[in-house]
Order: C-alpha cells, then structure tokens, then sequence
C-alpha cells in the first residue's frame, strides 16, 4: 500500500465530501432562520436531479437546465415549508421532524411513480478524462463538484453579506423576534431560507448524478452523510460543514478500501455519535446558554 | 399618534393584561412606570405585535394595527427598542442600524446610499458608534449596546418610538447618559413610550406617566400629579 | 374506584376476546394478523414511551426490533438454546443498546436526537448486513421454532404466548406510568428544568425510559423472528420505521390503547391496500372525516385554516388517486404519506386521544378519594434556628462573554433566618440564584452549604443537597394537577425498587405521599384544588403551588425567585403569610424581591446588589437608609424636591 493511492482515494473522496457538506450547508440554511431541518431532503435532492434529467432528455442545454433545476429545487422547498413546518412552527411543537420526514416520503414515492424505480445515466457535457494534478488523477467531472459547490455558497456568503435582505436574514437568524420589530417577516425569511436550502439541494443533485446516476434511492446514502456533517460539523458553521465533509469523504474512501465497500456508511455514522456524545452542539458549533 | 383601548394580551391561559387603557400624544414622552410582573412589557409587545392581543385595540396614527404581525406594525411606523436592547450580536454596529430601516430601504443594493442621512443623524447623536461602525455588536458593551438599540430604533424615522427598560443592567453612570440621550430625543420632537424601572428618573423627563398593576392602570397624570400622590410615592418612589 | 373497574373492565373483556379467538376460528390467515397485532403491540407500546411520553422522535426503534429479531435468531441458531432464553436476549440486547444510545443521543433534544436515532438505525442495518459470518448478511438467517418445556409451537399455541407477553408488557407498563416515574416522565416534557431542580433527575429518567422502550422493541423483535423463523437486514428500514410511527400517532400517543390501536392498523394496512373496493371505501371515510372535522373547525375557529384545510386536501388525493392509479401497491409510500399527514396535522392527539376527550364527557367518573392530609409537624419537623451559618459564599463570579453578570459575591446565610436579595433589574441576583441552584457554573468562587462544598453547575445534585427552588418564570408541571406537581417533588416516600413498581406493590407508599402532599397543598391553601391541571389554576395559585412543590423537597435552603412578581395586592399578602408560615418551621429561604415592602415586611437580612457586586448589606431600615441603595433604585443621586414641587421622598 503506498502514498499515492491512499493520496488518490483521499483527494476523490474529498471531492464527494463536498456534495455531502453541500447539503449540509443546505440544512445550516433553514436551521439558521427557524432552528429546523427539513429531514426529507434527500428526496429534495432525489427529485430535482429526475426534474434536471427530463430537462436534459427536453432538449434543454446544460446551461439552462441547470437554473431550471434549481428553479424546481426552490420550489420544491418551498412547498416542505408551507406543508410541513410552517404550522409546527407556529405551534412551537416538534411536528416538523415528523413533517418533513412525511413529505419526503410522499416524494419519494411520486418519483418511484413517474420516473420509475431503476438508476438511470444523467448526460453531461463535462467529461469524465482524468486529469493529472499534483501527481494524483481527478476527473474533470469531480472538479465540477468543487466548482459547482464552492460557486454556489460562495454566492449565498456574499448574498448575506453584501444586500439588505441577507442582513435581514441574518438578523432573523440572530435574534427572531427583535428582527420582527425592526419590520422583517420572519415567516418571509423562512420562506426564502427553505427556498434556497432547496436550491442548494437541487445542485447537489445536478452535480452528483453524472457521477452515481440517477435513481429513487440515489439521496438515501448521501442525505445519511450529510447529517452526520451537519452534526459533526454544528450547525451554524458554513467553514465547518466544508472542512468535515472533505475530511468525512476522504476517511469513507478509505474504510471501504481497507474494510470492503459495505463498511463504506460506517465512519461517517461513528463520527456523528461520538460528536453527539462529546461536543453535542458540533466541532465548530456554539454552546447555548439555559435560561429561566 | 398612539392609543391602546382596553388591551387584553397575555401568555397561553395566563392574562397578563386585563384591560390597559393609555394614549400618546405627537411629540410627547409617556412613562410606564410599575412593578415587576404588573404587565409593563407585556403591554409594549402587545402593541408592537410581539404577542397578539385577545381583545382591546391599538390604533397607531389613525388606523387599527392589533392583530398584525410585528413585521408588519414595525412597517406602519413603530419603532420598539426592546427590553434587554436585543442588537444582532454577530452582525456589525453598522449592519444593525441599516437593519433599523429596513421597511424603507431598498432589498439588494444602494441601500447605504439611501440610509446615509440617517446613518450620519444617528452617529451624530452617538459618535461612539461611528467610531466602532465595523465591528460586530455583540462585543459592545452594555451602554454601547443601549445607545444601538436606540440609534436602531430612530432609522426607522417611526412616528412612535417604544423603549423598554433602557437602563436594565447598566451602572448608574450610564444610566444618566441613557437620560440624557432621552432628554435629547424628546427635543427633537420624536414621540415616545417609555418604560422604566426607576421610576422617579422617568417621570423627570415624562410630559405624563401612567402606573401600571395587575395588567392595567391603576394611576395616570401630569409627573407633578403622581408626586403628590400618596399611593404612588409609597410604592414606587420609595 | 368505579373509574378503575371501568378500565379495568374494558382491559379484561378485550384480552379475554382476544384469547379465546383460536378456539371459535381456526383460519390460519386471521391467526397470523392477530399474532402480528400482539407483536405490534408490544414494540409500539416501547415506541410510545419515547415518541409519547419522552416526546422526542425516534427513529432507532426499528433498529431494535431487527438487533432483537437477530439476537433471538442467533441465540437459537448459533448456542442452540431455546425460546425462553432467546426472547430474554431479545429483550437484553434492546436494553443495553438502548441505553448505550440514549447515554449520548439523550443529551440532545429535538431535530439533533432525531439525527442520532437515524443514524443508529442505519448502522445496525449496516453491521446486520456486512456481519455476514454472523448473520448471513443480505441472505438472510433462517430459523425455527424451538419448543417450550416439549410442547412444539403451534400456530395457536405461539399466538397465545404472544397474547401473554402482550397482557404482561401492558401490566407493567400500566403500573409503571401510574408510579411516580410515570409522573416524572410526564414532569421532565412539561419542564425538564424544573424537573432537575426538584431533585428528579432528567436525563437519568430519560435515559431509563429510552432503554425500557428499546427493550420492548428487542422483545417484540424476538417474537417477530419465531413467527416469520426467517430474517432479512432489509426487513427492517427506514420505510417500516415510518409505518410504525404512522401506528403511535394514529392511535393516539400516551397511551397504552392507542398503542393497541396503532398495532391494528398496521396489520390491516397491507389487506387495504391490496384490495381497491376497500381502499376506495376506507379513502371515501377518511375524506369524509377530514372534511367533517375541518368544517367544524373552521366553524368554531377552534383551529387555523391550514390545519382544517390541509387533511381535506390530503384525503381528497387519496380518493381522485384511487380512481386512477392501477396498482394502488406502487403507491404505497405515497399512501402512508397521505394519510400520515392528515393524522398528524388534522388529529394530533390520534384516534385515542379524541375518543378519550369524548368517553370522559360521556362518563364523568370522580377520582379516587384523597387521603386525609398528613401531620406537617412529622412530616416536616421544626427545625431549630440557630443562625449558624448555613450558606457561604465566597468570592463568586459568572461572567458571560465580557459581561459581568455576578463580579466577586461574598455573602453568608444564616440558618433559620429569611435573607433578602435585591437589586435593580440585571443587577446579578437571578444570576446568582442560578449559580447556586445550580443551572450556571461559576466562573471563580466557592460555595458551601454546612460547611460543605457545594456540587455546582447541576441542577440535580443541588437539589439533592438540600437546596429547592422556585422560578421567576413560572416552571410548572403544566399537564399534571396540583397534587401531582407536589408528589414529582416529594422527598423521602417513595422508596420501593421497580419491581415492586412494576407489579403494582407499592400502593401503600404511594397513599403516604398523597397525604403528604395534600399536607403542603393545604398549607398553602390549594387543598380544594388538588386535582386541578396546574396550567388551569389562576396565576396567583400557581405562584402558590410553585412553593409548595419546593417544599416537598424538604430542603434546607429555600430559594424563592421573585415570588410576588405579577401577583395582585390581596395575593402578596397572602403570600407574605405562607412564607412566614415556612419561615415558622425553621426553613432558611434566600428571597429575591422587588417589592421592597414584601421585602421589609419578612426579611431579617437584606442584601443589596448593583452590578453584580454588592453595595449594601443589613436589616431591612439598615439598607433603605443607605445612600448607594437609594441611588441604585433611583438611578441619580436623591434631589430634594419632584418637579412638580412635591414632599421630598421617603428614602
């Protein structure tokens, strides 16, 4: 066993480690603004990657299918925020977990439904070629990820930095009630954070398929993952999920080399309980204060 | 500019408010003066949409605002500067006043062009926070926090302005400077609801006072009133 | 008693129906369903104690029925014992699983426990999957029957056993949540806060009862591997988890009948789906329903349009899907979604939760009779004052970030006395109660009670060192009456070990802590009110009873936090007479106030905070006179006269 393929395993698993930290970020997105998450993500992921696939089969370019799939991804959130959390929210009850779990089901079972139940190829104009970097081969395909990943919260960042209404986002994130006073809708800001969280999940999907293909099951592995980096990582830590996404990638790439490709979920779901049981609020998250 | 009529508001089955009756007029400062849990807050968020009221109104210049969402009233022209000051700890001092103005400003970009006037307004009256424009409000301090939430409140250019326990948690120094940033607002013309623990500092700078209990008011008048009532010297000014 | 025999009653006539069924039918098909129901039964009531009675979603039970499946299967298969034994290890490895899970995964709430329960679900699929030595992997383990003491396990045989561990599980379930740990399971939803402080111990219960529940799921799964004798990592995924979930809320959370209901569905679900007509009528009824309950919702303005509105719409897909889909099995997933989604939105608290609502209307059965209150003075014995020092503080910081909230606190409270602690507000004086109660850690400083040094950032352990408190904001045990609130409290009755609790042997003791309580709800004048839901008493009485439950503690030190705030004038009287009626039986309080007279009128020693320091300290005119104290409440240094040209203040 050498350097160079556990350096190659490590640098392809990182680069899936960002789609997890992708949709973790995703879920860091909701979590911010109303403090849930919607757990039917994966199919979120699932169906805007059959939505892009019909798109493509269209005839529309990869230049517009992409926006289109976001488009539905968006939407699509938006729909588990009005069904699932909003009245949960309202109510201050846990319902939304059970909610959002619900939802998913029901999309995932549409899809079973309209698209059918076999993986299926997702063409791409990027092609698959390794290229040499730094004495490891990546794909062209695998650098999209990054790109696509990197693009993607690199824009949000700057969103909620540079316009008033992300500062507004995160007031709400900061300090709920007092941004109501200041004239921000809360429930606007739900809204838009559930529709960007849907976006986020829609590219996730986009760039992972021409890798696994696409299929009803394609997100149940992955959402798993990205749990596990939204925990691990906290839930308020944009840098976090991107660090232990890249380190969760590498460390699977490697169990399912040594311990067989079973084992491949393992690391990232022992990683998650012990996080849980050692910095409950994640490596990067913040502790919270108790309050009578 | 402002009248709550018979405002009833509380928490689950718990009525805090039992029917709170009170006015401001344009250009003067109110106190709300009372104990603790007699329901001086409560009637700040239920005008201010943080909790909705059962029955009552309250009509902000004119019109019937009880029943919409803070967002909403806070739009029409209310400003609340909340109890505890509550600025956005992670977002800069700068953030946190263009956040003041929101209603008005436009979403994406050339917000800070437009809000310049009031930026400049507000950093005169506090030039401690021009100075720490850039950094994060959370690392302020007590005072300086307070001087935020005000300076927030008065981009909004609101037609009423609410504070809540502005010199919560503040040494005495401060305290004076909180009064004195008062007095200023008041001489600007800015109408203004005011409550306050200490109560006789209130009614220094108050044009007319009302003193809650039990979730309504028991005693209203002029400062000079309330000074000579026996009831109201014993509890609260003692 | 009449109540009870109803119940009771109910519970008989069922079991007895149920046992004697393999005796009237002999259509092996029913007797399969029906041995499932038993089966369901059983792990639902497990799930039931965290999703129900922990009310946290759970999505890791599924994974205990399949490591309880496979453990019996290997005890069988593997060591060649037989069932008794193997349905032991079911239920074990449920048990130490459980609690090896809840120890980390309990310390989270919400969307977080939710997160670690998935993942432990998918990890036990995984290991059952990739053990393959061990379990066959994705090719199962086949297994058979084993007999019991020579009788080989017929079908009716095997269904009676089941019914058996079903009559026992709820036995002891029912006796269980009747004790004073279902109380407390009740107690720490309602207030895990408030739970801790009263000596409880939250995560400690929680902890138990997840493991209890696991437990159940392990049983239920050894019983799931003897009927089917054949097992499949695949059998048990996320997609069965919801169908079990679908089972607890739809029949009704909290609730060992709603669990039983839940069971019903389940097995019948698969039937339903498989036959259109039925589908059809059953999608027809639910509409139906929807419609029914939204329409009077809407009516009475009871509920928000989204919650009357969004079951109709669900249940009307339900029924326009039926008439077009083909094959209403390929949609299976999108029915259990549909018809989830109305329970939960539509009929939250299940099928048994609104039956119950509707049976107590028609059958107004009184509670039990009360015992007759207990004598305070043995319960509760004088203590004598001596004013030695009780509690010390030396030094005592906490600081949050940068701001300095408690900054260097040395104060000493002598026993038997009543020691006042005021302040402006945000002067330190919550903080400092919630430093020594226990729910902040100091940031520098010692503590000790009776010269001992006290156990610091664990609301428990103080609590359990003698120290009670009560809230500023109330903590109540909103959901449990009066008397209840005071027996989750009560200190030294209750002293039976589970088993005895499990059989329903420590009646006597639990009559003991009834009178005792009533004792201290009369003290404080609720005695009438014992059976009121403490979120239905007034404000004024749950300021009451708040004191009363601490006192069921029997502490040493009493912590009251602003115990008049809010409350009208004839209430602070009232309540200026309970707690000189505490202070009589020698129990050292530390008050908190802001009224200064409530303050004057009890307190032997004041205490005067500003800053988090303090700045004077004495009997109640002592402090009052000082300059610094008028100057912290006034806020500028006295002036002689009001603008209005009034009397000078009384300082």
């Amino acid at each position: 066993m050498n350097a160079q393929i556990i350096g190659q395993m490590a640098v392809s698993g990182a680069l899936m480690g960002l789609v997890y930290a992708l949709i973790a970020y995703g879920f860091q997105l909701t979590f911010a603004t109303s403090k849930s998450i919607n757990f039917g993500q994966g199919e979120l992921v699932m169906i805007s990657a059959f939505f892009s696939l019909t798109l493509t089969n269209l005839g529309f370019p990869y230049w517009a299918m992409v926006p289109g799939g976001l488009l539905f991804g968006a939407l699509m959130g938006l729909v588990v925020e009005r069904a699932g959390v909003r009245l949960a929210l309202e109510q201050k009850s846990e319902g939304w977990i059970l909610l959002s779990i619900i939802i998913g089901l029901f999309f995932f079972s549409a899809a079973e439904n309209i698209w059918g139940r076999d993986d299926r190829p997702f063409p791409t104009p990027i092609s698959a070629d390794p290229i040499h970097i730094l004495g490891v081969d990546v794909t062209r395909l695998e650098l999209s990820v990054a790109v696509g990943v990197f693009a993607i919260m690199g824009l949000i960042e700057l969103f909620k930095r540079r316009t008033l209404l992300g500062k507004a986002f995160e007031a709400v994130s900061a300090d709920r009630d007092a941004a109501e006073l200041m004239g921000i809708s809360s429930t606007r800001t739900v809204m838009l954070s559930y529709g960007l969280s849907g976006s986020v999940a829609a590219l996730a999907g986009i760039l992972v398929s021409p890798i696994t293909t696409v299929g009803p099951t394609m997100a149940s592995a992955l959402i798993l993952k990205a749990f596990s980096v939204a925990v691990v990582a906290g839930l308020d830590s944009g840098f976090g999920v991107v660090l232990v996404g890249m380190f969760l990638g590498a460390l699977e790439s490697l169990a399912s080399f040594y311990l067989g490709s079973g084992w491949r979920e393992a690391p990232g779901l022992i990683l998650l309980i012990l996080a849980l049981a050692l910095r409950p609020n994640g490596v990067f998250g913040k502790a919270t204060i108790r309050k009578v | 500019m402002l009248q709550v009529e018979d405002l009833h508001a509380g928490y689950g089955a718990s009525e805090v408010l039992t029917g709170t009756t009170l006015t401001v007029k344009q250009g003067t400062l109110v106190a709300l003066i009372g104990a603790n849990g007699a329901g001086k807050t409560t009637t700040m968020r239920a005008i201010s949409g943080g909790i909705k009221p059962s029955r009552g109104k309250v009509i902000l210049d004119g019109q019937e605002v009880q029943g919409l969402d803070a967002s909403r009233i806070a739009s029409l022209g209310l400003a609340h500067s909340p109890e505890g000051r509550k600025v956005f700890g992670p977002l800069s001092v700068e953030d946190n006043l263009l956040l003041g103005a929101y209603s008005r400003l436009p979403r994406f970009f050339g917000y800070h062009a437009q809000a310049k006037p009031d930026l400049d307004r507000v950093y005169d009256l506090f030039p401690r926070l021009r100075d720490r424009a850039r950094q994060s409000a959370g690392t302020l301090s007590g005072g300086e926090q307070q001087m935020l939430a005000i300076g927030r409140a008065l981009m909004a250019r609101p037609k009423v302005m609410l504070l809540d326990e502005p010199s919560m948690g503040l040494a005495p120094v401060i305290v004076q400077e909180v009064f004195r940033t008062i007095r200023r607002l008041k001489e600007e013309g800015i109408t203004l609801l005011l409550v306050e623990q200490f109560a006789k500092s209130a009614l220094e700078v108050a044009d007319y006072a009302y003193v809650m209990e039990r979730g309504r008011i028991a005693v209203e008048g002029t400062p000079a009133e309330l000074g000579r009532n026996e009831r109201v010297l014993a509890a609260y000014l003692g | 008693m009449k109540r009870i025999l109803l119940l009771r009653g109910a519970e008989l006539i069922v079991f007895a129906f149920l046992a004697t069924i393999p005796l009237l039918v002999v259509n092996p098909y029913a007797l399969g369903l029906l041995t499932l129901l038993a089966i369901y039964g059983i792990l639902l009531i497990g799930l039931d104690v965290t999703v129900g009675y922990l009310g946290q979603v759970n999505l890791a039970h599924v994974a205990f029925l399949g490591l309880g499946a496979y453990a019996a299967g290997l005890v069988v298969t593997k060591l060649g014992m037989g069932m008794v034994p193997a349905l032991l290890a079911a239920a074990l490895v449920g048990l130490v699983l459980g609690g090896l899970l809840a120890l980390p995964a309990l310390r989270l709430e919400g969307p977080q426990f939710a997160l670690a329960t998935l993942s432990f679900a998918a990890l036990s699929t995984t290991a059952l999957n990739e053990l393959e030595a061990l379990t066959g992997g994705a090719q199962g383990l086949s297994l058979s029957r084993p007999p019991i003491l020579g009788h080989t396990l017929t079908p009716p045989l095997f269904y009676w056993l089941c019914m058996v561990l079903l009559a026992l599980v709820w036995m002891l379930m029912r006796n269980l949540l009747a004790s004073q740990w279902g109380r407390a399971f009740e107690a720490l939803r309602d207030s895990p806060i408030a739970t801790d402080a009263m000596g409880v111990g939250t995560y400690k219960h929680k902890v138990a009862a997840f493991a209890l529940g696991s437990s159940l799921g392990g049983l239920a799964g050894g019983l799931y591997a003897f009927n089917f004798q054949y097992l499949q990592p695949q059998s048990f995924t996320y997609d069965l988890m919801i169908i079990l979930l679908l089972g607890v809320v739809l029949g009704g959370r909290k609730s060992l009948w709603g669990a039983f209901v839940g069971a019903t569905v389940i097995v019948l679900l698969p039937n339903l789906l498989s036959n259109r007509l039925l589908f059809q009528i059953f999608s027809g009824l639910g509409f139906a329903g929807a419609l029914a309950a939204g329409v009077q919702g809407l009516m009475k303005k009871s509920t928000r349009p989204f919650q009357a509105l969004a079951p109709v719409v669900a249940m009307g897909l339900l029924v326009v899907g039926g008439l077009f889909v083909e094959n209403t099995e390929d949609w299976r997933k999108a029915i259990f979604a549909l018809m989830l989604f109305s329970v939960v939105v539509g009929l939250p608290e299940g099928i048994m939760g609104f039956l119950a609502l509707f049976l107590a209307k028609l059958f107004r059965v009184p509670h039990a009779p009360l015992p007759e209150p207990a004598d305070l003075d043995t319960m509760l014995p004088i203590r004598p004052a001596d004013g030695s020092a009780l509690l010390v503080l030396a030094d005592l910081k906490r600081y949050f970030g940068g701001v300095k909230a408690v900054d260097g606190l040395s104060m000493t409270v002598r026993a038997g006395t009543i020691h006042g602690l005021i302040g402006p507000n945000g002067s330190g004086k919550s903080t400092v109660v919630n430093v020594i109660s226990g729910l902040y850690t100091p940031t520098a400083g010692t503590m000790q009670l009776r010269g001992v040094t006290l156990p610091i950032g664990s609301l428990y352990s103080v609590a359990q060192a003698g120290v009670a408190r009560t809230f500023q904001n109330l903590q109540l045990f909103g959901e449990l009456t009066a008397l209840e609130n005071v027996l989750v409290a009560l200190k030294g009755v209750y002293r039976n070990p589970l088993p005895m609790v499990l059989l329903g042997l420590a009646r006597r003791e639990e009559r003991t802590a009834q009178a005792q309580a009533l004792a201290l709800l009369e003290l404080i004048g609720l005695r009438e009110q014992a059976l009121v839901k403490a979120k239905d008493l007034t404000y004024g009485a749950q300021r009451f009873l708040e004191i009363a439950r601490a006192l069921a503690r029997k502490p040493d030190l009493l912590i009251l936090d602003e115990p008049a705030a809010g409350l009208a004038h004839p209430d602070v009287l009232q309540q200026i007479e309970f707690i000189q009626r505490i202070h009589q039986r020698g129990i050292t309080i530390i008050l908190i106030e802001h009224h200064m007279d409530v303050v004057s009128e009890l307190c032997d020693t004041v205490t005067v905070l500003d800053g988090g320091r303090i700045i004077a300290e004495g009997t109640p005119d002592e402090v009052k006179r000082h300059p610094k104290v008028v100057e912290a409440y006034l806020g500028q240094p006295p002036q002689p006269e009001l603008p209005g040209g009034a009397e000078p203040l009384p300082a």
